[in-house]
């Protein structure tokens, strides 16, 4: 436990230096970027003294290295500084927006694994069948399709053609979620409000946003877990397990699989980076009032210390998963130890 | 673990498809769902300059004078009437009394002086409206303001029926600042004098509007509208066939429209607006201070071309800066220029030295965004309009739109593409904007010529009809001499509804009344 403890700390330290790094790369990109927030806010008819004005209101008028400096000082303060184009904290759009990324993020994992474990599981099992070689095809296809592109396929079938599920937003138009939005959590705010009705529609909105990111990240998860259920299934305690006459299904979807359990363990850690960015995409596709549209938004208005926000806040959560998948190791497989 | 997240997922779709075809409850309220890929900028008079944030104010707020719906026809409204001086240098309004702001405020003559003060002491970036034309504001008595002007201006009237103009509550904007979202104000709340009230403002996600039972005017037709914002045109087309919008208005991509327009499922509204796109030249220090260059590139431009490749025919030509359907509009570029008229093209190069061995060099930029995703599409046709003579090769180049701006200003750019809708329903919002000496500059073209100032200053002051329309008949001319920009075409809009929705009303001054529109359920 002590070393579990010591691992954890070390782990958690060692995301400042991560975090510095690549503040200071943003820092400088956005910086370096043609364009300034406040030709951006200002528009063409505002005089040059309004614009110089606004420039020393806002510290751009001083020093990269200066800016650079207090800003660190500011984060040193656990304070995002406020945004350059809204009269707002830098916390309170990411406040309002991180819950939808989250429950988004969230459902397109279960998807994830729910569609690439068992698939991966079962092609193995049928090794060199049809059934195995259709899913290997679709594994390929899953993995190379855009995000958006199956958005739009996704939103044409079900939304325009069958008419089954909507294809844009949290909640209908007309579900109002000012009526129940606490905790920005949709599923969980209905729940508590106890508005059934409301649960309904929030769930509907977001099953294709969060299926698209399933189907999608499925693809490598469907030949990472084939793959590493066909060495599993090749070990001398499944021998073994067959030949003392346990059930195949046994052998395989619990012995087998849960083996096989630790390398997808990992690759979901490294795929939740890839997951935010693939939320980005999927939040533009689905008018997704999420981090991912704040961002792109942000960055048209050159609004710095938003950007930079968003970014800490990506990159704390994929750290904050990493550790989470690391700690997991040690429940799933107990030769680990820490 | 496995079991967990299975639960979870049976959990998550069997409510979704139990609750899925229950039937729904009857909305309470008469609701019209409008989506849009717009943005709302600053919820505040004196800062937004926008399309679509202006488009909000002119139905939650009101003007002293407003547009009759669907026309130019400029009437009454918060002010009863008007008066004007023999010189033509003060206005003075006569207010309708009894009004009073959705809070319960009472409106009056203070009101509007505090508005017009706040806007001059501001200086966003639509301030120009006001301080470029009005020098002070008085009040009279309680219901009556006059505006001093340091001039005539023949156009005041249009220029009062603009957002600046309009006047706020002074108990809940604040007065030394400006205001972007609603929750910084006294109580929250967008607090006006119009046909709607703000009941919920959610940056980028949605707007909702109640009719307000106390608007003096017509009474808006539905109770409540409610404005759904996309990240995208195709989502938003997706949106209004699967029914979740009753309406889809800006921007929709020229694929879209062609299958909607084809769909018998939709009411199409197409109007001609008085939204214009030109080419602008930087012509005080780069390669285009030839205007013997500037009026090369005009005779090689092919408008119908482009119309029909980029926009699949969906938009207008425009031989003139002066939209078509505007007073005094002229089409002058067309018979001094026409289209593709490679050998006039290659006559003016010549001239200018340049040859096949000897080609004019040059790069065109253009904002791959802000004019919506057909953009890149225009820059590229234009190029290939350009190269059609061996005298010309052009480099393409783009810029984001807080970039582009940057670079017109430090006149990096020497020909770029720009869009134009108009601040005031004038002809001289088209031209003096572009080649007036200061207007000129803020669009980074630089033109400068005290004989085109002066004949501007004589539009401007001079009411009477007939001189304004001998001044903007000679500029028209002049412009195809001197081409400050080379107008290419004039946007014709498109508005898609169910067929349960009546009552869209958008004229050439683009404003939308949403207190014209009616849904049957």
């Amino acid at each position: 436990m002590k070393g579990l403890l010591r691992y954890a700390i070390t782990r958690i330290l060692m995301t400042i230096p991560m975090l510095f790094i690549l503040l200071t790369i943003v820092f400088l990109v956005l910086r370096v970027m043609p364009g300034d927030p406040v030709s951006a806010m200002l528009g063409a008819h505002a005089p040059e003294r309004v614009i110089e004005e606004k420039k020393e209101e806002l510290g751009l008028n001083k020093p990269i290295l200066v800016q650079y400096v207090n800003y660190l000082g500011q984060l040193a303060r656990f304070d995002l500084g406020n945004s350059m184009v809204l009269k707002q904290r830098v916390s309170a759009p990411i406040k309002e927006k991180l819950p939808a990324t989250i429950e988004l993020t969230f459902w397109g994992m279960v998807f994830t694994l729910l569609i690439g474990v068992p698939l991966g599981a079962y092609a193995a099992n049928k090794r060199r069948t049809g059934r195995d070689f259709g899913i290997r095809l679709y594994g390929n296809i899953a993995y190379c399709i855009p995000v958006y592109w199956m958005g739009l396929m996704l939103q044409l079938i079900f939304g325009v053609y069958l008419k089954w599920l909507p294809v844009a937003g949290r909640t209908s138009p007309r579900m109002l979620s000012s009526q129940f939005s606490k905790t920005g959590f949709y599923l969980f705010d209905t729940l508590l409000a106890g508005n059934m009705r409301a649960f309904n529609d929030v769930a509907i909105h977001l099953l294709l946003p969060s299926l698209t990111l399933g189907i999608v990240l499925s693809g490598i998860f469907v030949r990472l877990t084939r793959a590493n259920m066909l060495d599993v299934l090749k070990s001398d305690y499944v021998l073994a397990a067959r030949a003392r006459g346990v059930s195949e299904k046994l052998v395989v979807y619990k012995h087998g699989l849960k083996n096989a359990f630790i390398p997808i363990l990992t690759m979901l850690g490294l795929q939740f980076a890839i997951l935010l960015a693939g939320a980005v995409l999927t939040e533009t596709t689905f008018s997704w009032p999420g981090m991912g549209r704040l961002l792109m938004e942000r960055i048209y208005l050159r609004d710095y210390p938003t950007v930079q926000g968003v970014i800490v806040v990506f990159a704390l959560m994929v750290s904050v998963i990493s550790l989470m998948v690391d700690l997991l190791y040690a429940a799933i497989d107990p030769r680990v130890k820490y | 673990m496995k079991r967990i997240l299975i639960l979870m997922l049976l959990v998550f779709i069997s409510i979704a498809v139990l609750f899925t075809g229950c039937k729904k409850k009857a909305p309470e309220k008469v609701t019209l769902v409008y989506g849009t890929t717009e943005k709302v900028t600053d919820m505040d008079t004196a800062s937004a300059y926008d399309f679509h944030t202006w488009e909000i104010f002119q139905n939650i707020y009101q003007g002293l004078l407003a547009y009759k719906p669907g026309t130019t026809e400029l009437v009454p409204g918060l002010a009863e009437s008007y008066t004007v001086n023999a010189a033509g240098d003060e206005y003075t309004f006569k207010l309708r009394e009894g009004l009073k702001f959705t809070d319960g405020t009472p409106f009056n003559a203070k009101a509007v002086k505090w508005s017009i003060d706040r806007v001059m002491a501001l200086e966003g970036d639509p301030s120009w409206l006001v301080t470029d034309f009005v020098k002070s504001v008085e009040v009279v008595d309680e219901y009556t303001v006059k505006f001093i002007l340091p001039n005539a201006i023949a156009y005041f009237p249009a220029l009062v029926a603009t957002v600046p103009y309009f006047p706020l509550n002074p108990n809940v904007y604040p007065e030394d600042k400006i205001v972007r979202d609603p929750s910084e104000m006294t109580g929250g709340q967008l607090v006006g004098l119009g046909a709607f009230k703000v009941s919920s403002f959610k940056r980028d996600e949605e707007v909702v509007l109640d009719a307000n039972p106390d608007y003096y005017g017509e009474k808006p037709k539905v109770d409540r509208i409610i404005i759904r914002y996309f990240a995208d045109a195709t989502t938003m087309r997706l949106a209004l066939e699967s029914g979740e919008i009753d309406l889809a208005y800006k921007t929709l991509n020229p694929s879209d429209i062609k299958d909607l327009s084809a769909k018998s499922t939709f009411t199409t509204n197409k109007l001609q607006g008085p939204y214009i796109r030109y080419i602008c030249y930087e012509t005080s220090e780069s390669i285009f201070k030839d205007k013997l260059l500037r009026e090369a590139m005009s005779a090689l431009v092919d408008r119908q071309d482009f119309i029909d490749k980029v926009y699949l025919g969906q938009n207008a030509p425009l031989y003139s800066m002066v939209p078509m359907g505007m007073i005094y509009h002229t089409d002058d570029f067309k018979s001094v220029y026409g289209d593709a008229n490679v050998a006039k093209a290659e006559e003016l190069l010549t001239k200018a030295g340049y040859s096949a061995s000897n080609p004019l060099t040059f790069t065109m930029w253009y904002t791959p965004s802000h004019y919506g995703d057909t953009e890149v599409h225009l820059a590229e046709v234009l190029k290939e309009q350009f190269e059609k003579t061996p005298m010309v090769k052009v480099d393409l180049k783009s810029a984001e739109w807080a970039a582009y701006k940057d670079k017109w200003k430090s006149k990096e750019m020497p020909m770029y593409l720009l869009g134009w809708y108009p601040d005031y329903i004038d002809p001289d919002n088209y031209t003096a904007a572009f080649a007036g000496t200061s207007g000129s500059k803020g669009m980074g073209i630089n033109f400068s010529d005290p004989e085109w100032d002066a004949l501007f200053t004589q539009e401007q002051t001079n009411p009477d009809p007939k001189v304004r329309q001998q001044v903007f008949e000679k500029l028209q001319k002049m412009w195809t001499v001197d081409v400050p920009t080379t107008p290419l075409y004039q946007g014709n809009l498109y508005v898609f509804t169910n067929k349960n929705v009546s009552g869209v009303k958008i004229g050439p001054t683009l404003i939308f009344n949403y207190n014209q529109l009616d849904i049957t359920e």
